[in-house]
């Protein structure tokens, strides 16, 4: 700078220089637009130019999603109509039970007899929590009206739904590096507050007990199970993923025609429409970096 | 120099002392020397607990603390057309002639600007600090940000980094941003007398202890440091929520030429750093925001914000410690950066403000159209009905009815200082 200075005279003018020391640098106007403006700055980053078959593909695991909690609604639907009785409800438990415990061991890495045992045990005490508090939830909304019951329940499910961690599943298989995030656990207590406002409309204790023990078992351990499938090999989760919407779409064509018609809507959004409208819209994604942008640190912060 | 007409400004702020920090001083040490170019201005903030009202600072500098509380982080409650009433009376009484507001996240400072633009003032904004763009908080921070400018008549940033960031966050024309950086008070900021031992390096850290100032980067580097390097000491001045590890780090270490380290994660202008030069220190910082245009590579040693790479950093500063002057660098600090020259390139920028020309409401809210689809017509409709109540406060109060208040004048006290400013000019040539 004290060289410049002394050139002040010459008829070449001194180099503009992104530099604030000085005061204000001659020859050129505090406003001066330099060719290096913006020349830091970095646009769009991270965004991931995305294809569409893939993100088609990805997006059955939503729809299977959307097709396991419309299933769960079915058996609640023909439960409250006393179309099942609480011996099926319970022989479907078993049978869910056992189904979704094979396919974790199935997939599982590491296996060995402690692990084994103390899943075992985990489960049993589960299940003898549950069937000492059904009493409890037997007699626990008795006294609001059905209409507020069936509102709240579809608002918890609707909330679900859409909080739902659709990449992993919250209850996480040990060994796991992450933790749950905030929205996931919000997601799953919503759709167990759901299950337990519907078994408390149920006639006696052992429906109390099956329906709830039915319901926290899918909506705790299906996402873990699916999970498995997806790890363990992606035709086999495809092959899962489409015949379970199959069957799901023909139950509910046999419940009622109008929720068929809205279920296959919203698993023509999710699987088609939806990829489709998310590549449209990205081309206007308009990320930017620079230098202004606060560090990031390269360590974790280990408290 | 020419001899220009003498402006009337009004600077306006939520961050004004007694609160302490970068803008607050900047607004004071700016005032101080627009008063000494024989300028006047009058700083309008919000009342700090007890002291509300008009308070005359040092060279008779009217400060107007309005009586409303502050309700998050020292900004007072946002009302819109709430400080119509009292902005018009403060510049009607003392004839401003020009408003000047200070950062982006005060909201005193948006509302002025907004109603001296409706009542036909001439406006400019000071941006001190660097904003992102991806989090909920940024994005509306930025549109407020974009309303604002749509109509300021020129824009000042405090770097060139600032300058690209505030010219992206508000879509500015680049020509209408000036940068004119900080400076230091040199006279406040002296190296120490006597020089310490040349065995033991101090090594001086005076931070807020919280993640943006960097303060886990300093719980890694610390213990590296004092491994490598035996005779440094860590001096460690500041509070926050971070100081419980910096606590642990050093129960599990143990542990006159100085230096100084700065880690912050980002900083627009960096201020600390130009009082530990102005202190003779030589200084360790990250490479982050605007810091590598704040000093010469010989005064400062930059690092990326990376333990590894500070540790570096602060062997090579050990290294050069011997062969510093702190008497040499405090005088070269005083050529770099001087208020008096802050104050005189921002009164070139008040010129050019001042000579734009005037524009009707209609010309003014074609400039808010463009901001959005649904925030253009959102924007026009905040300054339309601005404008209505402007008219309807005038036929209520008349501006007649406002007493204007006469001048003071501090004949003794100018002269001398304009003696004493002109020759550091001469000096800056």
């Amino acid at each position: 700078m004290e060289a410049s200075i002394g050139r002040r005279s010459s008829p070449t003018q001194p180099k503009w220089r992104k530099v604030a020391y000085g005061g204000m640098q001659p020859g050129f106007q505090d406003n001066h637009t330099d060719e290096s403006f913006l020349e830091d700055m970095i646009m769009n980053a991270s965004v991931v130019k995305r294809d569409l078959l893939k993100v088609m593909l990805d997006s059955v695991s939503i729809s299977q999603y959307v097709c396991i909690v419309a299933l769960v609604v079915l058996v609640w639907t023909y439960t409250l109509r006393s179309s099942f009785n609480e011996n099926s409800l319970m022989l479907l438990d078993i049978i869910l039970l056992g189904a979704g415990f094979f396919v974790f061991l199935l997939t599982a890495e590491m296996l060995s007899f402690d692990l084994l045992l103390s899943y075992v045990l985990k489960i049993f005490f589960f299940i003898t929590g549950v069937y000492f508090l059904s009493p409890i939830y037997h007699t626990l909304t008795r006294s609001i009206s059905s209409d507020s019951i069936w509102a709240l329940t579809a608002s918890l499910l609707v909330l679900h739904l859409f909080l739902h961690n659709y990449s992993g599943s919250t209850v996480k298989a040990p060994g796991a590096l992450e933790n749950p995030t905030f929205t996931s656990n919000i997601s799953l207590n919503a759709s167990i507050v759901a299950s337990l406002l519907i078994a408390s409309r149920l006639p006696s204790r052992l429906h109390v007990f099956a329906i709830v023990l039915f319901s926290l078992q899918v909506f705790l351990f299906a996402p873990l199970v699916s999970y498995c499938i997806k790890k363990c090999s992606f035709r086999l989760h495809l092959c899962f993923s489409f015949g379970l919407m199959a069957a799901t779409l023909f139950f509910v064509y046999r419940l009622h025609g109008l929720l068929f018609v809205l279920l296959s809507g919203i698993l023509v959004f999710v699987n088609l429409l939806g990829p489709y409208w998310l590549i449209r819209i990205q081309e206007y994604k308009f990320e930017i970096n620079g230098p202004w942008d606060e560090a990031k640190l390269c360590f974790n912060i280990t408290e | 120099m020419s001899k220009q007409e003498k402006h009337r400004i009004l600077m306006v702020s939520d961050f004004f002392y007694p609160n302490f920090g970068g803008v607050e001083n900047h607004i004071y040490y700016l005032s101080q020397c627009l008063i000494n170019l024989g300028h006047k201005v009058v700083v309008m903030t919000h009342a700090y607990q007890n002291r509300s009202g008009v308070r005359y600072m040092t060279g008779g500098l009217k400060v107007y603390y309005v009586p409303w509380k502050p309700f998050l982080m020292q900004n007072t409650l946002p009302t819109f057309y709430g400080t119509l009433p009292i902005v018009r009376t403060i510049l009607i009484r003392e004839k401003i002639s020009l408003v000047h507001g200070h950062q982006a996240f005060s909201t005193l400072c948006h509302e002025a600007l907004m109603h001296a633009r409706t009542m036909g003032y001439k406006v400019v904004f000071t941006d001190h600090s660097l904003y992102g763009f991806g989090d909920v908080g940024s994005i509306h921070m930025n549109k407020v940000l974009q309303f604002t400018l749509a109509d300021v008549t020129q824009a000042i940033c405090v770097s060139h980094t600032s300058k690209e960031n505030t010219v992206l966050r508000s879509g500015l024309p680049p020509e209408k941003v000036f940068v004119i950086p900080n400076a230091v008070d040199t006279a406040m900021f002296k190296p120490a007398p006597g020089r310490l031992s040349n065995r033991e390096i101090v090594i001086i850290v005076i931070s807020r202890l919280v993640y943006r100032k960097g303060a886990d980067l300093l719980v890694e580097v610390i213990p590296e440091v004092c491994r490598l390097h035996p005779n440094v000491r860590f001096i460690i001045g500041g509070d926050g929520p971070k100081r419980v590890r910096l606590e642990e780090m050093r129960e599990k270490t143990l542990s006159s030429r100085s230096s100084r380290y700065v880690g912050s994660l980002t900083e627009a202008f960096c201020i600390a750093i130009l009082e530990a030069a102005s202190c003779g220190l030589l200084t360790v910082s990250t490479r982050v925001g605007g810091v590598p245009e704040v000093l010469p590579d010989d005064m400062v040693v930059l690092a990326e914000p990376d333990p590894n790479d500070m540790v570096q950093a602060i062997t090579r500063a050990i290294h050069i410690l011997p062969r510093i002057d702190p008497q040499e660098m405090h005088t070269r600090m005083k050529t770099l950066y001087n208020w008096h020259d802050v104050a005189r390139r921002t009164e070139i920028v008040y010129d050019r403000a001042l000579r734009c020309s005037s524009q009707n409401l209609l010309e003014r809210l074609s400039r808010y159209l463009p901001c959005g689809a649904w925030a253009g017509k959102l924007f026009c409709l905040v300054m339309i009905i601005d404008f209505l109540f402007w008219r309807l406060l005038q036929l209520w109060q008349p501006d007649r009815n406002i007493e204007v208040v006469p001048d003071i004048h501090l004949t003794n006290h100018m002269q001398d200082k304009t003696a004493r400013d002109s020759n550091m000019y001469e000096h800056l040539r």
